[in-house]
């Protein structure tokens, strides 16, 4: 089975080992993911603060490039990016002079019938089509993941997403059947500030603050998810807005694809998951799954 | 930030309300003020106003808190007040077009941090087509020490400074900066993009100065 892969900047920089881990896992699936030619940045939030016009045309870009190269479906593990393609796709959709204006300047036109899906919708379809089946050689007993969507996945513009809005379950239902015990808790499609981190520091770790308290009050011992601005948010600035809000423990914040690949029996070395700020080898050598 | 009690301009409210639903296509009429939307909000309690209180300003014809304050410069686009609303109002599209709105008749942005933040960005990704984390974090430090040097305000400039470097080396430390260049070939359409925007921005600034609004001068 073949998709087409837009990685996205965040993935070719500071989260290349997201990048690297997700094609592995999808390759041991059976999966090939094909990264499209040349794709250009989506615009991610900034480029719909500029102007509405560039938001949609940034994305539509990319949206051309796959359908051209005959592509059905296209990944988009990074949640920003993905909802910025979401957004732009149903705005062409529906706005027939737009597209034919974007399309006028495009090498690689868009024809409306690319489908986008995120990383956990591809991983619950390999599911149900039984990829998992013999490649689960561990179980992941002892994790008691907090499983933490952010925003940008339940993106619900108009679009009807694939997971319940408010308590989506794919992370769990995926975990759990890996024998992790995931947690049910408040705060999986708060948001983590995304930039605000930069520009806004004082609101951003505020509300990275109150993720991480109740993922700590619910029992959890790691934070899993599928973003790499919201991993990189609670791994990096984890010390400062647990200083800042009072909060003793530590959390390693996986990705799903690391915790995938442990059931797989891929090791975390293979995997460069020493590219975390906050440890995350001491709580699987613990837990006893490496 | 609270506002005690809003003052109905029909004047006003014809013009903004249009100008309002046209740009960010939500159907502000249909707000029956029932406050999921700030219940909801992820920074209403760091901003003190809420998507109910800004439909509310735009509806009564208050231009000038609609288009200045703190909910539009801090919202962080997580879309939470558009997923609960029960009349699918989406007030963070609202809040974005209040935010070019406000940057169209040069209000001053109350964070202008968070202007330059996305200014870089913009300018990054349409230059090389791709965003290089490096290149566009380094103009907007240049920006927002600048801004602290013209104020006299060294210590605050060095701060930043010192604030970057830290995170850099740490992220440098974990093997997550790259300084290669990251571009996309076909970044002559992604620029073409840029001019077109810039050109329909001018385009709504200058209908602007011969109509209606307000202006911090």
């Amino acid at each position: 089975m073949e998709v087409a892969y837009y990685p996205g900047c965040s993935l070719h920089q500071s989260s290349q080992f997201y990048d690297l881990q997700t094609r592995r896992i999808f390759s041991e699936l059976g999966i090939v993911l094909k990264e499209i030619e040349d794709w250009s940045c989506c615009g991610a939030t900034s480029a719909g603060k500029f102007n509405d016009f560039l938001a949609v045309a940034l994305p539509s870009r990319n949206i051309g490039i796959a359908e051209q190269a005959g592509f059905k479906e296209m990944l988009i593990p990074c949640s920003g990016c993905y909802s910025s393609h979401l957004m732009s796709q149903t705005r062409l959709r529906h706005n027939i002079p737009l597209l034919n204006e974007i399309n006028g300047e495009l090498a690689f036109k868009v024809t409306n019938t690319l489908k986008l899906v995120n990383i956990l919708e591809l991983f619950l379809e390999a599911k149900d089509n039984g990829r998992f089946e013999s490649k689960i050689v561990k179980q992941l007993t002892g994790l008691k993941p907090a499983c933490y969507y952010g925003c940008m996945t339940r993106f619900a513009y108009d679009v009807p997403v694939s997971d319940n809005v408010e308590n989506p379950q794919g992370m769990e239902t995926l975990l759990d059947m890996m024998g992790a015990e995931s947690r049910d808790w408040s705060y999986k499609t708060a948001c983590c500030g995304a930039s605000a981190a930069i520009n806004d520091p004082d609101t951003a770790f505020n509300l990275m603050g109150k993720i991480m308290k109740n993922a700590v009050k619910r029992g959890c011992n790691c934070i899993v998810t599928t973003c790499p601005m919201c991993q990189l948010n609670l791994d990096a600035y984890q010390e400062k807005f647990c200083n800042k809000a009072g909060i003793y423990e530590r959390l390693p914040v996986y990705f799903i694809t690391e915790l995938i690949g442990i059931a797989m029996g891929i090791s975390l070395a293979e995997m460069n998951a020493d590219r975390h700020f906050i440890d995350v080898f001491g709580l699987v050598k613990e837990l006893e799954l490496v | 930030m609270t506002i005690s009690s809003t003052i109905y301009n029909p004047q006003s409210a014809k013009t903004l309300i249009d100008e309002v639903i046209e740009r960010s296509n939500q159907n502000i009429y249909a707000c029956y003020q029932c406050r999921r939307c700030a219940s909801g909000c992820t920074v209403g309690e760091e901003t003190g106003i809420t998507p109910d209180v800004l439909i509310r300003l735009i509806i009564t014809g208050n231009r000038e808190e609609a288009l200045d304050n703190a909910l539009v410069w801090q919202c962080v686009s997580c879309y939470t007040c558009g997923t609960r609303c029960p009349n699918n109002i989406q007030s963070g599209r609202i809040t974005e077009t209040l935010k070019k709105m406000s940057r169209e008749e040069d209000v001053i942005p109350l964070n202008p941090n968070i202007a330059y933040f996305h200014d870089a960005f913009v300018q990054g990704c349409t230059r090389w087509g791709r965003v290089n984390e490096m290149e566009f974090m380094g103009y907007y430090e240049l920006k927002n020490i600048g801004k602290h040097l013209m104020n006299f305000q060294f210590r605050k400039a060095y701060d930043e400074i010192a604030l970057q470097v830290k995170l850099g080396a740490s992220m440098f430390k974990q093997k997550r900066l790259h300084l290669k260049l990251h571009t996309s070939r076909g970044r002559k359409e992604v620029k073409q993009f840029y001019k077109m925007a810039v050109k329909k921005k001018a385009v709504l600034k200058s209908d602007k100065k011969s109509g209606f609004g307000y202006r911090h001068d």
